[in-house]
């Protein structure tokens, strides 16, 4: 009998967990350690941000679910690592802390067999001073709490615009290092439409704000892409889009601190700037969440899991842009020092950026972290899953499943407007996610045909049907797994 | 604001009967790249 123990239940966490109830034998448990009861589908959170949705529409508890799936549930959160267990337990083990009810701060020290750390990235709202959702009139779109008093901000921004007030709009990343550009770039296209909708659009000044060289970088360097018969830069179609809906932008921008309706930022020419607004929403940097680890002794060992977020089977060499390869990326997302330990999902360590790393004429970096979204989470956390059963059965087994970034494609269907006839979508694919120079020279790492851009109504109605068929699938229900990740 | 989505670009962006074919067109590309796998880059 095994104990897999999966710490965390977003995208990478639950479908890890489902996978494993589904294919293990019940003699085997499958125990969940997360702090928030409820799952969301964070993609929709952008339309929660705009009053389209409720934070009702896109979250469901997970403790009934859990219970009758038999997957044992602890509403805690994960404090340090043991992989080694200690003088009394023998077994590895994850101490953890209660965050609810008659147990709440109680901790306890759940043991495993196998681990897997989707416990994703920590908003790291501190890294900007002035930086926090709801202070200062900026807001964030990260988790459906969030969301939700950003619409209740912006309602009240376009109820000042009815009575003829003219306001600034800033929307884009509040740190020189955030990543998760693709939310912000859905948030600001939703935003815009809603104020056309509310016919106050002519009262609005909107502005992008953003760590990216180019517009269109969104952290992957940009893109070549198949738009219709033609051959687009990322860039090109973002600037197209932009100025199309009078959208302003600001690039190479590190926002290093935010005061009530003032962004302060420095620019890769090493300028300090401002830019006030009456309404912004700004997504933070985001962090490991600083755990520790212990060895048998209580040494301290937590250079051996993480690096910021978890160490997994990456070339973490340093080395210049220019010697960056795919095969950088890891492909198991197992632990080096504990083949028991995995992280997929945000929770593991990328080897190094994908966008060109830019510094100001100051030294700040001014550069996108790689983003990791939703559907190499889903992939990634599935290949561990199947790993780990793999290893149960036998456990001198090699890992035959593998899913580097720089051998998966990705689907990144942004939403830019709400609306069932009015809506829009801008429907972004790419593969390789991480560029490969060597198999792709000419179109700057990707292949093209399966790297493509298209926009109009169809995108939102396919970002909308795959709302619905991800909540379906996360409630596991009549074949969920038919859906893929 | 600047025009640079031309009158008829905009019309087939929008219209319903366009885009239910589009849609059908982007949910199988998305699939086919999807069900296209996931692989290691390290050995050939
Ligand atoms: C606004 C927004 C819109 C997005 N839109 C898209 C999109 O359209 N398409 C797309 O593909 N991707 C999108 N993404 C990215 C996508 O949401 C992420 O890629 C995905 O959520 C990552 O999954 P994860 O499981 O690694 O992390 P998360 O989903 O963040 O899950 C982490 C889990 O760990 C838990 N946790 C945290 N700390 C602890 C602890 N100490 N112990 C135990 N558990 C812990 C959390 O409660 C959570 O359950 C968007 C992201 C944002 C913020």
């Amino acid at each position: 009998m095994s104990k897999i123990v999966v710490l965390g239940a977003g995208i990478a966490g639950h479908v890890a967990a489902s996978h494993l109830r589904r294919k293990l034998p019940k003699e085997h448990e499958v125990v969940v350690v997360s702090p928030n009861s409820n799952y969301q589908w964070i993609p929709s959170n952008i339309w929660v941000g705009i009053g389209r949705m409720k934070p009702r529409d896109l979250i469901f508890p997970l403790a009934p679910l859990y219970a009758k799936k038999h997957i044992d549930y602890k509403q805690a959160k994960a404090i340090s690592f043991y992989p080694e267990g200690d003088n009394e337990e023998q077994k590895p083990y994850v101490l953890v802390e209660y965050v609810t009810g008659d147990e709440k701060g109680k901790q306890e020290k759940v043991t495993y067999d196998y681990l897997i750390n989707a416990t994703g990235p920590k908003l790291n709202f501190e890294g900007t001073e002035g930086l926090s959702p709801g202070k200062n009139k900026a807001h964030s779109v990260c988790t459906y709490t969030h969301a939700q008093e950003a619409w209740v901000a912006l309602e009240e921004v376009i109820k000042q615009m009815k009575q003829g007030k003219k306001v600034k709009i800033l929307i884009g990343t509040g740190h020189a290092k955030a990543t998760c550009q693709g939310a912000a770039f859905e948030y600001i296209l939703n935003v815009e439409q809603e104020l056309r909708r509310h016919k106050v659009r002519d009262m609005a000044e909107i502005t992008w704000i953003s760590n990216e060289y180019q517009l269109g970088d969104f952290g992957m360097d940009g893109m070549l892409l198949s738009y219709g018969s033609n051959i687009m830069k990322s860039n090109e179609m973002v600037e197209m889009v932009f100025e199309d809906r009078g959208i302003h932008w600001i690039l190479g921008a590190g926002v290093n601190k935010v005061e009530d309706g003032l962004a302060h930022y420095e620019t890769l020419d090493g300028e300090y700037k401002q830019e006030s607004y009456d309404f912004a929403m700004l997504i933070p940097s985001f962090s490991g969440h600083g755990f520790k680890a212990y060895d048998k002794n209580g040494g301290d060992i937590t250079e051996k899991l993480f690096k910021g977020f978890m160490i997994v089977d990456a070339d973490y060499t340093p080395k210049p842009y220019e010697e960056w390869t795919v095969q950088d990326w890891p492909e198991t997302y197992q632990n080096p020092s504990y083949a028991n330990i995995f992280a997929p999902g945000i929770a593991f360590a990328p080897p190094h950026g994908i966008s060109k790393p830019r510094k100001s004429k100051n030294g700040t970096d001014i550069t996108p972290a790689p983003p990791r979204t939703g559907m190499p989470s889903g992939i990634t956390a599935k290949l561990v899953a199947d790993n780990i059963i793999e290893m149960i059965k036998n456990p001198s087994h090699e890992l035959h499943h593998k899913g580097s970034m720089g051998n998966m494609g990705a689907a990144c269907i942004a939403s830019a407007g709400f609306g069932m006839t009015k809506g829009s979508g801008i429907s972004i694919t790419t593969y390789p996610i991480v560029p490969d120079f060597k198999k792709y020279p000419d179109t700057h790492g990707r292949k093209l045909g399966k790297t493509f851009g298209s926009i109009g109504l169809a995108g939102h109605w396919l970002k909308l049907a795959l709302h619905y068929a991800f909540i379906y699938k996360a409630k596991m229900k009549p074949f969920w797994w038919l859906i893929p990740e | 604001m600047t025009r640079r989505i031309s009158k008829y670009k905009r019309f087939m962006m929008m219209n319903p009967i366009v885009q239910f074919f589009k849609f059908i067109f982007l949910s199988l590309k998305v699939l086919v790249i999807v069900a296209g796998g996931h692989g290691g880059t390290r050995k050939a």
